[in-house]
């Protein structure tokens, strides 16, 4: 099982977007990819066409004997993906208190899949910290982060920084972590002195090629559809097939 | 299976073979080299001297022929010299038995037609075996590296010299030279305009560059760069002609040499050209048969190098500062300012160096007459230094270095001789004068041999470089120009003025140049009217010596087809751009008015435009306005620009209006890659000599058929 940790400082940076469309490029690699949505916000499973209102998920509390093999749904795009399910406030409540009370919480549940030794496991996280973050990044193998190009991006790397040290610092099974720009566009200088400056900064630490703004990924989640299927010659199937590709590359993410 | 495994191992041996006995010490000394040198002579003059009767020389030169045919299967240098050998004798022994024995001094005016002949011929002899030793064994050198410690890199001054050329052209090299990778304030570019024009110095301005002018133009390029020598002191100088854009790695490839080399005085890459020349233009064979340059840079240069007598090209070159001052800079002495600047260096004692690498890219000469303009040059120049400064004579260089620069100078006296070689057969069949006093077939017999191991051996050696056979064109179509200026440099080295080459002209429409033809012509007429009087000769006047008469017919046919393919030169065909569109394949992004992306690749580019091809299922309407992105050394740049063309899965786009930044940019990302100019000939045919001769057939058949519109439409303007 390789863990890898999808990290947003802040929301709408499209981190959620980002995982899915991540997954299926890396199972086009080769890799078998299991995604999971720690997000309350359960938006993951949209992008893998499950219906608005099917309420199925690891926070439901009718999950047969909590086991999380139950919730697993298959896409049509070869990715497996285990949804987060529709809670109201007190079931979530209940669900984070069982969370906080066992730091192996996330670990337990994930081996109870028997997933194979170099299986991804693609993990969608809440921005900012919080108690699905500390979970994930206990046992993550690999942490993504994902930013804007903007000023507020820009000024959340530290915090990121040391939180990510934080958890990882003493583990050896952590291979390293790295930094995506999300909605590039080139054609505003903004972006592109945010983009040159995190280069700077961040060094071999920074994927080089951003994902750009592009029209067709709105259009893919309205279809229900990674965008590698809606829009196969779009910059931003490219763009995200240059990520794994990359992460391949610096990880060996996929065998 | 067997025969692959066979050819392998013979393959290995004969290679092993060769480099035991190059890298074999004993070389070092004296006697085994002197010893070795008598040897080959007597051998050598045995294989050229020893009289036979003619079967024997035909059974001979049979065996001789066939055993190349066989070994030229085998790949390496070791199996080339052994056919150089060949080929060395053959010519050699034809040259010893026609000035020993075919010369027939009875006649003083046969004598006289039969003595311009042989010096022909001694001539092509000469030049041959000189091409060979300085083509036998290209030294291929490969770049030396930088070391990573920036700070200890030298300082350099980057000369961009223009006259009278375009802003326009100017620009881009301009803006390739900023984008080459090298410590920004070690890097000094200098506009040299010798034609005192505002809108440069005020480009430079705005771009920041420096731009240098003077009061007057006292010898030209040489004089401006020795002028800018003056107000500059980086450590080492590279120039640029004004319309050689060099790639971003320019610098980087070249400058090595001079760290590992203290004694390097110089270093030449190709003169790169990505557009069609005369030749490639009006033959329709760009990027299909070589041009007549790259023979030069491809292969002669690269010879050079192995004897340490590359010389400097006027461009696209890097020189050492101090050796410059020893020779009090660029030499003034002759219009072929660079090559008489490196031999003077070489004179004495600096090294220099030749890389193989196109690192730059420039416009060709755009029309026929501009290009025998420049040729008239360069002829003038070298015969001006092989008369004020021979490097047969002088001190300071090695026995190879005065071979191959004079080999470098002999090239351009080829004019006289290829007219004599043109002309030669009429003077039997319109006179009967017998320059060849021998039966027809023991000149068969002894020139055959010379002339097939010549091509067999030449083809193998340069066929990468250049074709079969297009040498005859090429020289063809220069030979009556260059001749007279070498006569009067060799005469009065003084006479004459420098001309500058025309650049960046459009020919309006297709026509064929009456003016520059006029030598092709002539020489055309007389080969024709040799014919017709050749068929007479040989059914009614000349029944009794029928075979000189057909061997006579042969040759007037062989110089048509020659000619024929010098008219097909002479067609100037019509251009319809003025930036010239380079056919590669780049990375490309397009961004639609709509918020969609297209990942995509280049067909060609131009500063213009460009051309992409797409994949299916994209409306794009002519006149939507898209955003090119293209990838350079520092990553996305994007070019606001209109469809100008779209059909099925090709999408052709102008840029709007750029901005200077955006102008760099798009430099940077094309011609200013690295890569760009390395795959240029992968496209191309393998050289085979009888297809060069097919080639060349062809084109000629054309040339006769465009010479014939030519005619017509002549006709029609006068009636």
């Amino acid at each position: 099982m390789r863990v890898v940790a999808v990290i947003s400082p802040k929301g709408g940076v499209g981190k959620t977007t980002v995982t899915a469309n991540l997954a299926v490029s890396l199972e086009r690699l080769g890799g078998r990819v299991t995604v999971v949505d720690l997000d309350p916000q359960n938006a993951l499973r949209l992008h893998f066409g499950m219906a608005h209102d099917d309420p199925l998920g690891i926070a439901s509390e009718n999950l047969p004997n909590n086991q999380w093999q139950f919730a697993l749904m298959e896409s049509p795009y070869g990715v497996d993906f285990l949804p987060y399910g529709i809670v109201n406030e007190r079931q979530r409540d209940r669900f984070e208190q069982a969370i906080k009370a066992n730091p192996d919480w996330l670990l337990i549940h994930l081996n109870s899949l028997g997933l194979g030794e170099t299986d991804v496991v693609l993990i969608d996280t809440p921005p900012g910290p919080g108690i699905y973050l500390q979970q994930v990044l206990r046992i993550a193998n690999i942490g993504i982060v994902i930013l804007k190009p903007d000023a507020a991006s820009y000024s959340t790397v530290p915090a990121i920084e040391s939180l990510i040290a934080h958890y990882t610092k003493d583990r050896r099974d952590f291979l390293g972590h790295c930094y995506v720009i999300n909605q590039m566009d080139p054609a505003k200088q903004l972006n592109r002195d945010v983009f040159g400056m995190l280069r700077a900064q961040l060094g071999p630490r920074f994927v080089p090629s951003s994902i750009h703004r592009d029209e067709a990924v709105s259009e893919a989640l309205a279809c229900q559809s990674p965008v590698s299927y809606y829009a196969q010659y779009s910059s931003a199937t490219h763009d995200v097939q240059y990520l794994s590709n990359w992460l391949q590359q610096n990880f060996g993410l996929v065998d | 299976m067997r025969s692959i495994l066979n050819s392998r191992y013979v393959y290995g041996r004969l290679n092993e073979i060769g480099v035991l006995l190059v890298n074999w010490s004993g070389w070092e000394l004296k006697l085994p080299r002197t010893i070795a040198t008598i040897i080959a002579g007597l051998l050598y003059w045995t294989a050229i001297s020893v009289p036979m009767d003619l079967p024997l020389q035909t059974l001979f030169s049979i065996a001789i022929f066939s055993a190349a045919l066989f070994i030229r299967r085998y790949a390496g240098t070791l199996v080339s010299l052994i056919m150089v050998m060949f080929s060395v004798c053959a010519t050699s022994r034809y040259m010893y038995w026609r000035v020993n024995y075919t010369i027939d001094t009875t006649n003083l005016f046969d004598l006289f037609f039969a003595l311009i002949l042989v010096g022909a011929e001694v001539y092509a002899w000469l030049v041959l075996l000189l091409g060979y030793l300085q083509t036998a064994w290209p030294l291929k050198r490969k770049p030396v590296m930088m070391p990573a410690d920036t700070s200890t890199w030298p300082t350099i001054d980057l000369f961009i010299p223009t006259y009278n050329e375009d802003l326009s052209v100017v620009k881009p090299t301009v803006m390739a030279a900023m984008g080459i990778d090298w410590p920004r304030d070690k890097l000094n570019i200098v506009i040299l305009d010798d034609g005192r024009r505002p809108e440069f110095a005020e480009f430079a301005r705005e771009i920041g560059v420096q731009c240098f002018t003077r009061s007057d133009n006292r010898h030209a390029k040489a004089g401006n760069i020795n002028a800018a020598l003056k107000r500059t002191n980086g450590e080492f100088v590279a120039i640029f002609d004004c319309d050689h854009m060099p790639t971003r790695s320019f610098l980087q490839y070249t400058m090595g040499w001079f760290l590992v080399d203290p004694k390097l005085a110089m270093i030449q890459t190709p003169h790169h050209f990505l557009s069609p020349d005369p030749f490639e233009r009006n033959l329709q064979t760009f990027r299909n048969v070589p041009n007549e340059g790259e023979l030069f840079y491809g292969l002669i240069q690269d010879g050079n190098d192995l004897w340490n007598a590359t010389f400097f090209c006027g461009s696209c070159a890097v020189l050492r500062r101090t050796c410059l001052d020893e020779i009090d800079g660029i030499a003034v002495e002759t219009v072929t300012e660079d090559a008489h600047t490196a031999l003077k260096m070489q004179r004495l004692g600096y090294n220099t160096a030749y890389l193989s690498l196109p690192q730059a890219a420039g416009l060709a000469t755009e029309s026929l007459s501009a290009h025998v303009g420049q040729r008239i040059r360069w002829a003038r120049g070298m015969a001006q230094i092989f008369r004020v400064d021979n490097p047969l004579l002088g001190k300071g260089l090695s026995f190879g270095q005065r071979l191959c620069y004079s080999n470098a100078m002999l090239h351009f006296f080829y004019g006289l001789p290829r007219m004599v070689f043109l002309l030669a057969p009429i003077s039997y069949l319109f006179f009967e004068v017998h320059i060849i006093k021998a039966s027809a077939l023991s000149i068969a017999a002894y020139s055959l041999p010379h002339l097939l191991h010549a091509n067999l051996t030449n083809s193998r050696i340069q066929g990468a470089h250049r074709h079969s056979f297009w040498a005859e064109v090429y020289e063809a179509t220069l030979a009556w120009y260059i001749f007279r200026p070498t006569l009067v440099a060799l005469v009065n080295p003084k006479a004459g003025t420098f001309n500058v080459t025309a650049k960046g002209g459009l020919v309006q429409e297709e026509h064929f140049d009456w003016v520059i033809s006029k030598p092709y012509l002539v020489m055309l007429a007389l080969n024709v009217l040799g014919f017709l009087i050749g068929i007479g000769r040989a059914i009614w006047w000349n029944t009794f010596e029928l075979d000189t008469v057909i061997l006579n017919i042969l040759w007037t046919i062989y110089n048509l087809v020659i000619l024929g393919a010098t008219l097909a030169v002479a067609t100037e065909s019509k251009q319809v751009r003025r930036t010239h569109r380079v056919r590669a394949i780049l990375n490309a992004t397009l961004r639609l008015p709509n918020g969609h992306s297209i990942v995509c690749q280049t067909e060609d580019f131009s500063m213009g435009g460009m051309s992409l091809t797409i994949p299916d299922g994209f409306t794009i309407k002519k006149g939507d306005e898209i955003i090119v992105s293209l990838y350079g050394a520092n990553g996305e740049c994007l070019f606001p620009s209109k469809a100008v063309f779209v059909k099925k899965n090709v999408l052709s786009v102008q840029f709007l209006p750029l901005s200077l930044q955006q102008e760099k940019e798009l430099i940077s990302c094309t011609v200013g890659r690295a890569d760009v100019w390395l795959n240029w000939s992968d496209r191309r045919d393998i050289d085979h000599p009888l297809n060069g001769l097919k080639e060349i057939a062809s084109h000629s058949l054309q040339g006769f058929v465009r010479f014939g519109d030519g005619l017509r439409q002549q006709w029609d303007k006068r009636s």
